[in-house]
Formats: structure tokens, sequence, C-alpha cells
């Protein structure tokens, strides 16, 4: 058959080799089918799905009810407005709290993608596909982003119905590119943490360890100036502390930053290291797996 | 005279069902120190996030606005009592419905079902399994919550504080039957008792008081056992009264869990001879 033939070139299978635009395009494909897969799984459980997308709402709602018990009816804290400049306690621990779930999504969704193509037998299958794990990943994480985001409207509509909810509108497009920035970072961690899943048998227990102490050492229902000095200081390691502080910013009426610089920076800063931190980790324990032959033990 | 030695002979192998399925369930606990190590300490963490708001929104430990309400102003005690009570929730109410689950993960459900024993037997020794190693997990918090936050204890109330958890524990037998017997039909019982788990820790006072919660939602919170068991325990060590000043709640506590027991027992036989004419057990 004539090699310049349009039907031999159709059937032509391209192995994706090196950092160019046609690669890019074939990862790029890679990662959206792989989100479009994990909607199809989602919609196939419906149960499931409607009680993930009201979890946001039910793991706010403590927090606020406290708060208020704790402050009385009226929701102001004279104590809070010392520290920050603001008493409100409702907007204070919602622009906190929207955040959390989307921890969740690098540690939980990204962290435990490819634990659970182990659990549904398909991991070996996606590994010798020609396209990276990363992109396998990723997917993930975009179709955890949107389902995160939509719960996050619904705690909104909620809260702002319940409670009401006093946020600057100027400041909602500063703060999206906050969180923009704040995700890249946090993808980074979640691939740090998938590649945990690889070779640990119960990763889970690392997972929520970590989202344990990356929860106590982001200020989501209270200003770092609660913490121990070492705990302030090891919370910039993560991305959650500058973003809550820059979007607070821009969201608060009179809230008083409670750490100089500048938070894009910082952030930047935080997403370029994560994110090649991850990516080595990753790298490393796929090699060492894949070596081991230990992909398919549990 | 023979009646009464077949009697004790059946008495003897019931127990040792029992036992030997509380035996095998700590050993398969035990082979994961991590597992062991993270539920001792780990929920701890869960709750820290709470005193650390009420330290930034009230400036100390008392809250006279938390005083109005619960009769104490001290939310450090409040919260740490609530977490450690609920820890047993999420142990108890997961573990059990999971419990059979694994078995059927691990391919041995089939064997479980089919040995010549009554099968309550099998449950009763996973339920005090799962009840010992909640305790273990519970006096674990709490002892690390007394040293890390100052939390002073009278040993005095230790007993019927006691007593309150074991009737917090039947009501949550009786809830993980009802997994169980779900688990055994339908298979995926893990969004049921998460959805319950989201119930409890809307609806009981865990995290704050029931008053603070609108009435419709107050009405529904008295249906759950943990509602009654941290009103009375907080009662006991906080508040420091006995038990002629919360006789209702124990009461109220007694009947839902003959209540949940009752349709526990009957809702996992009547689940398992459907799933065995079905031929389901085994089923992933």
């Amino acid at each position: 058959m004539n090699k310049s033939n349009k039907e031999h070139r159709l059937r032509e299978v391209k192995c994706p080799t090196g950092f160019n635009w046609s690669n890019l395009k074939a990862e790029l494909k890679a990662v959206w089918e792989a989100n479009i897969k994990d909607w199809k799984i989602e919609f196939a459980y419906p149960v499931s799905f409607i009680r993930q997308l009201i979890s946001p709402l039910v793991f706010l709602l403590p927090f606020l009810l406290y708060g208020l018990v704790l402050v009385g009816e009226e929701g102001y804290s004279e104590n809070l407005a010392q520290l920050v400049g603001t008493g409100d306690v409702v907007a204070f621990i919602f622009t906190g709290y929207i955040l959390m779930g989307f921890i969740g999504t690098a540690v939980w969704a990204m962290g435990f993608s490819i634990r659970r193509e182990r659990w549904f037998g398909t991991l070996e299958a996606i590994y010798v596909t020609p396209s990276s794990r990363l992109g396998q990943v990723l997917g993930m994480a975009l179709h955890s982003t949107v389902h995160q985001i939509l719960g996050t409207i619904i705690q909104f509509i909620v809260i702002y119905l319940t409670f009401g909810l006093a946020l600057k509108i100027e400041g909602i497009l500063p703060a999206l590119a906050i969180f923009a920035l704040m995700m890249l970072a946090l993808y980074g961690f979640g691939i740090v943490i998938s590649a945990l899943g690889l070779i640990l048998k119960e990763g889970w227990v690392v997972s929520d360890s970590l989202y344990s102490i990356m929860m106590i050492l982001s200020p989501v229902a209270y200003p770092l100036a609660v913490l121990p000095t070492l705990a302030q200081q090891a919370s910039y390691i993560f991305p959650t502390a500058p973003a809550l502080i820059g979007m607070r910013s821009f969201l608060i009426e009179n809230y008083r930053p409670e750490a100089a610089g500048n938070v894009f920076l910082h952030l930047l800063f935080l997403g370029a290291a994560w994110i090649l931190f991850g990516v080595l980790v990753f790298r490393l324990v796929d090699v060492y797996v894949r070596k081991r032959g230990i992909l398919k033990k549990f | 005279m023979m009646k009464s030695t077949y009697q004790q002979s059946v008495l003897r192998s019931n127990l040792s069902v029992v036992w030997n399925e509380l035996v095998k369930n700590i050993k398969s606990l035990l082979a994961y120190p991590a597992i062991l190590v993270f539920w001792a300490i780990f929920p701890i963490f869960w709750f820290i996030p709470f005193i650390l708001q009420g330290q930034a929104f009230v400036g100390g430990f008392e809250s006279a606005s938390f005083a109005q309400i619960t009769g104490s102003g001290e939310y450090v005690p409040f919260i740490v009592i609530g977490a450690v009570l609920n820890s047993y929730v999420n142990t108890l109410l997961y573990g059990m419905g999971e419990n059979i689950r694994k078995e059927s993960y691990q391919g041995t459900l089939d064997y479980v079902l089919a040995a010549p024993c009554n099968k309550a037997y099998v449950l009763i020794g996973k339920a005090l399994s799962e009840s010992v190693s909640s305790t273990i997990f519970a006096a674990s918090q709490l002892t690390i919550s007394v040293i890390l936050f100052g939390m002073k204890i009278t040993l005095g109330v230790m007993l019927p504080v006691f007593f309150i958890v074991i009737l917090l524990m039947l009501g949550l037998y009786g809830m993980s039957l009802i997994l169980a017997a779900f688990s055994l039909m339908y298979k995926q019982s893990y969004d049921l008792s998460q959805t319950i788990g989201y119930v409890f820790y809307i609806f009981a006072p865990v995290r704050y008081p029931v008053e603070s919660l609108p009435t419709w939602a107050q009405i529904f919170g008295k249906l759950i056992p943990l509602t009654y068991a941290l009103i009375i325990v907080r009662s006991f060590m906080l508040l420091g009264t006995d038990f002629s000043a919360v006789y209702l709640e124990v009461l109220a506590l007694l009947i839902i869990d003959i209540a949940l027991l009752l349709a526990g027992f009957y809702l996992f036989s009547w689940m398992e001879e459907k799933t065995k004419k079905s031929g389901t057990i085994s089923h992933h």
C-alpha cells in the first residue's frame, strides 16, 4: 500500500514522543477522556453522586452553627475583629471552608485515582496505553474539581439564603485568580499523594493524615494568629494559607491580612514547586513499581 | 438430664463462635498497625479546628453565649466528649456493614454463612470486636485530650458514663445490623452508612448543642441514640448531675435501642434468607 495513501495515514498509529503540539493535544485528549469516564461512572450511582454533592454543605454547617453558638445569634465576634479586622463569623467561615473541599479534591480524588483503577482491575490496562500516567491523574482531578465547584455553588446558595452572606462582589475576579493559582499547587500535592498510593498498601491512612494536618494548618475557621508560631510557619508550605488570606482580603469588608507579602507571587512559587516535586516523585515511584513488578499487588 | 447436657453443649458452641469471631477480627486489626495508630490518634485532629475556632472567636476557653444554652461555658470538654462518642459511630456504624462486605471481598462470606451455627452469634462476635476496638480508640483519644487540653475528669463519673456508652453501642449495633442486612442484599452499603453518618453529624449534638438547631431538626435529632448519649454524658461530666436528672433521656435511649435491635435482627435474618434463595451472597 502506498504510504501517501489517505486510508493508510488514517490507520497509522503515531506513538507520541517528545514535547510538541501534537503530543500535547493527544495528552489533553487523554485527560479529557479520563474526566468523561469518571463522570460516566459517577452518574451510574445517582445516590452516591447526590451524597457527594451535598457533602461540602454537611461539613460546613457544624462550623457555622458552632461559631454562632459561641458568639451569639448576631454572629459577630469582638475577638475575631481584633485579630483580623472583621467580626463577621459567617463570612469568615464560609470563605475559609469553600477551599477545604478542594483540598479533598487533591488528596482524595487525585490521590486515589490510581488506587481506584487498581480496585477496578483496570490499572495494568491503563499502564500499557501509550499515554502519560499523569494524564489519568489529571483527568480525575478535572472531574473532581468540577464536581467540587457544583457542591460549592449549592453550599453558597444554602448559606446565602439561611444565614445571609456579606461579600464584596468586586473581589470575586481576583479571588478566582488566587483560587486558580492555589489549585495549581494543590494538583502538585495531589500528584505526590497519588504516587504514594502506588506503593503503600493502606494509602488512605496517609491521605487522611495529611488532610487532617493540612486542615489544622489552614486558617479555615480561625486566623493563623491562634496557631503556635512553628505551625504558622509550616502553614506557608501549603498553598491554602496564603490563598485563604488573599481571597478573604478581596472578599470580606475590613479584613486585615494576617501576613505581609504578595499572595500571587507566593502562590506562583508554591505552584511551580509542588508541581515539579509531584512530577519528580511520581516518575521515581512509577519506575520503582514497574521495576519491582508490584503494580498489581494490593 | 440429656437435654440439659445438650443445651450446655449448644451454649458452649455458640460462645465459641462469638469468641473466635472476636479473636479473628482483633487479629485482623492488629495485622495493620498503621490503621490502629490512625484511629487511636487522628480523630483528635478532626476536632482541634473547633477548639482553635473557639479561641479565635471568644479569646479564651469559656463563652457566655455557650453557657446560656448548654449550662457550661467551657466549650473544649463539650467538643471532646462529642468527638469521642461520635468515634463510636464512625467505627461501629461503618465497621459492621463493611465487616460483612469485607468477608465478601475476601471470598469468605459463603463459608461464614454456610457454617453450621446461628449467624446471630457470628454477628455478636463481630459487634463485640468492633466495641472492643472502638473503646480502645475512644479511651486513647480521651487520654490524649486530657493531656493536651487539661480536661478534668472525675473517676467517679466514669462508671455511669461507661453504662451509657454500652447503651449507645446497643443502639448502634441495631443500626449496624440493618446496614449489614442491606449490605447482604444490595452490596453497596457504603453510601447508606455514609448518609446515616451525615444525619448523625448534623442532627445530633456532636459539635453544638441540639438547641441551636431549628425545632423540626431538634425533633428529628431526638430519634437518634447518639443525641441522648451525648446529653446524658455531658450532664454527668460537665454539669455534675446524676441519673435522677436524666432518667427520661436514659429511658428514651433504652427504648430506641430495643426498637433498633429488634428491627436489625429481623431484617438481617430476612435478607439472609432472601440472598440464599437468590444465590447472590458472593456477588460483588
